[in-house]
């Protein structure tokens, strides 16, 4: 059957998020908890919905099966469609070769196949570990006003922090004119925020050239935007200003997390033109008990709190009983904190019990000096 | 395996006695324990039974109904085979007394006869929605089959000195034999037993009491079961959980405010592990606590901003309770405002309402305050 998308999108999720430690162990990095009700891929496939791109390929490969199981047919996006919709593309074997993806583009190379099945105009490329709220369709605007081969969406950063970054140096006319990949010395701090639209010829062609580079790392930053460039096409920056977060790490996971609650908070979930949908779990509604004080904190569904929460990130199902404490802190799904237990600056996450009187984490800590708890632990006051 | 067993549900045969609730829907429609629709308790008793082909009877206002249950997607129930059918109101020969739709059950049952022929499952359970519980229907059915009735009436004793609004069913029965059924308005020492309106009985029981019904020309299913109960296996499964049997707005007051001052009655109806309850996702952000408020002993929904404090109250979705306003006793249905310094005390507000600032509203235990939908105060 003849199906004909003006642009799909190919997200890379397969990650192992290794920078995430314990929270990794057992999950990929896109279904990792994020912000109490969401996952962190939530945030592409929400963005796609909203952009009106229905067709979406998930590339994954480390861990797959919370993920999988989490994206299902798509329907909690409205993706789950007849022609188009989410399809699940880990590695597979073909009849010459089985094949780990080796690097990002040599996972959408070996998914040509998908791609073209939707004849596209347009591919977008999307990772699944960034927090941010982006409508796509402006980008594919200026990638088609410009006539480029390839768009790059970037956004500033401190110049400090460039160095860990793709950084675009781009003419006055946003045209790049170089990119390179985590330079010594940044010449400016227009980060790529790994989000490319590629005219699918331009892809294809790239995509081949470089499978038969055997000194290829087979990498969109290191290989394929460089050897674009490199033949003069035309490569634009698509300037992107809103909330965009890189959750790769525990410090920037913990950060992002904190940046959803405050008087004003920088990332405002509570937009009604622009929702992140998420898959519902249909839990009771949250119970706050005599003896709670909530202050400036992020609470879901079903939890049960009787005791303080302060400056916290609460996922579903969490009971915090009479007389614990927790501060500047995530917990996640269904962790029950006991009477007289106290949680400072830590990630907890889920199914894991705090016993009573136990002690989690350090006051007032650093967000380099978190503390992780793994899934499914318990931890009693002399193991703390 | 799945049962064999098809649900009924009657969205709103008792509107009347809950006209300020029901001005703009039905009485399955109605808004309780926060995030909910009293049809959601129906329907997910139903599914978590493993029962999911289910009939919904509409009959007046049912718009906010069908925009609720959607596809059924959310119970699970958008099924190729099964699923959900909303029966729309008609016009019909058997609606009693020049009334144009049907009024009573069995004008309903009688007219959605085709259907019932059709059914190929053994059993049928029926449901008002104005009746509010967490039940293991799979367990009613269990003990209906093992003790051979016709009909199973799931009843509770009452707590404490409930009174209805109309005159609703009591029974009496010895072992679960029923020996005893009266309409009355409270539970009397001859018929201690409330009737949460949920019968059991076997699809072909049903269309044999629809063919006597049409017989006699009788139109009520209360009076078929009165007469018929005396020389029939009738019986009662004895529930002792939380249900609320929704008769007036002051029930529904009591009964939400239990919700909140009684831990039991809470898990019972919203924490049973096994049997969640669904609704219709909303997708809406988790509740904001900022560094000014104060919560206790009370129910909050998704999307909720709470600045000010709020103390024994139910909060629907997307309310935003402002610095300095208090909230006590209260239920607040979605996206009420209250702006800075208002204080609402015993105040139940519609969809939407404002309550502008430092307006202080207060009504009593005995005699809460309703506020209109989209009103601005």
């Amino acid at each position: 059957m003849y199906c004909k998308k003006e642009c799909i999108a190919m997200l890379l999720a397969g990650g192992q998020g290794s920078r995430l430690y314990d929270l990794t162990k057992q999950t990929a990095k896109p279904a990792v908890s994020f912000g109490g009700k969401y996952k962190i891929i939530d945030f592409p496939l929400s963005n796609c919905i909203n952009s009106g791109i229905d067709t979406v390929g998930v590339l994954t490969q480390y861990q797959p099966l919370a993920l999988n199981e989490y994206i299902g047919n798509g329907a909690t996006w409205d993706l789950d469609r007849s022609r188009g919709g989410v399809s699940v593309l880990p590695p597979y074997q073909g009849n010459k070769k089985s094949d780990w993806y080796k690097g990002t583009a040599n996972a959408i190379y070996q998914n040509i196949t998908f791609i073209k099945q939707y004849h596209p105009d347009y591919v977008l490329i999307l990772s699944g570990d960034h927090i941010y709220r982006m409508d796509y369709s402006k980008m594919l605007e200026k990638h088609k006003e410009t006539n480029a081969a390839c768009t790059i969406a970037t956004i500033s950063v401190p110049m400090e922090e460039a160095s860990r970054f793709g950084i675009c140096n781009t003419n006055s006319d946003d045209t790049i004119y170089e990119f390179e990949e985590k330079p010594k010395k940044p010449k400016n701090n227009q980060a790529s925020m790994g989000i490319y639209i590629f005219n699918t010829k331009t892809l294809i062609e790239y995509l081949e050239l470089d499978e038969a580079d055997e000194n290829s790392s087979n990498d969109f930053g290191k290989n394929i935007i460089p050897n674009i460039l490199a033949n003069g096409e035309k490569i634009i920056a698509y300037r992107f200003d809103g909330y965009w977060k890189d959750v790769g790490t525990i410090s920037s996971l913990w950060e992002a997390n904190m940046d959803l609650i405050g008087e004003e908070p920088v990332l405002n979930l509570r937009d009604n033109q622009f929702r992140i949908y998420s898959r519902n779990e249909a839990r009771a509604p949250q119970f706050v008990g005599k003896n709670s004080t909530m202050v400036n904190s992020m609470i879901s569904e079903g939890c049960i709190i009787d005791g303080t929460v302060v400056n916290s990130i609460l996922s579903g199902g969490v009971i915090i009983e009479e007389g614990a404490e927790v501060y500047d802190s995530v917990i996640m799904d269904d962790v029950v904190i006991r009477n007289g237990a106290k949680v400072y600056t830590a990630i907890i996450d889920s199914d894991t019990e705090i016993l009573a009187g136990a002690t989690v984490g350090k006051k007032n800590a650093d967000k380099s000096d978190i503390t992780v708890i793994a899934k499914g632990s318990v931890i009693s006051p002399e193991k703390a | 395996m799945a049962n064999s067993a098809v649900g009924i549900v009657f969205s709103n045969l008792n509107n009347n006695t809950l006209s300020r609730l029901t001005r703009d829907r039905t009485v399955a429609a109605i808004p309780f324990a926060c995030r909910y629709r009293l049809i959601d308790f129906c329907l997910s008793n139903l599914v978590n039974a493993d029962i999911s082909k289910i009939h919904v009877i509409a009959n007046y206002n049912y718009r906010s109904l069908l925009e609720h249950i959607g596809s059924g997607k959310d119970w699970d129930l958008a099924r190729r085979q099964e699923g959900i059918t909303l029966i729309s109101p008609y016009q019909t020969a058997s609606a009693s007394g020049g009334a144009s739709v049907f009024s009573t059950h069995m004008e309903a049952l009688k007219n959605m006869r085709q259907y019932i022929n059709e059914f190929k499952e053994e059993y049928v359970v029926m449901m008002d929605s104005d009746c509010v519980l967490n039940i293991d229907i799979s367990d009613v059915i269990a003990v209906h089959e093992k003790t051979d009735a016709n009909v199973t009436i799931v009843t509770k004793v009452p707590d404490g000195d409930y009174t209805s609004k109309h005159p609703r069913m009591f029974i009496s029965s010895v072992a679960g034999k029923i020996n005893n059924i009266a309409m009355a308005t409270a539970a009397s020492e001859r018929n201690p037993e409330l009737a949460l309106n949920i019968f059991v009985m076997k699809t072909s029981y049903l269309r044999i009491l629809i063919g006597e019904a049409e017989a006699y020309g009788l139109n009520s299913f209360t009076d078929m079961l009165m007469k018929k109960y005396k020389h029939s296996n009738y019986r009662t499964y004895c529930f002792t959980g939380y249900a609320a049997s929704v008769s007036s707005f002051l029930d529904y007051y009591k009964y939400s405010m239990q919700l909140v001052s009684d831990t039991e009655a809470r898990v019972s109806l919203l924490n049973a592990k096994e049997r969640p309850i669904f609704t219709r996702v909303h997708n809406s952000a988790p509740v904001v606590y900022t560094s000014t408020a104060t919560v206790e002993n009370s129910l909050i929904a998704d999307d909720c901003v709470i600045e000010g404090t709020v103390i024994n109250s139910v909060l629907s979705r997307g309310v935003h309770v402002a610095k300095g306003a208090v909230v006590k006793d209260s239920i607040l249905f979605q996206g009420t405002e209250v702006k800075r310094n208002a204080e609402l005390n015993c105040i139940v507000t519609d969809k939407r309402v404002t309550i502008t600032e430092e307006v202080k509203l207060s009504g009593n235990p005995t005699m809460p305050f309703f506020i209109q939908k989209d009103r601005r105060v």
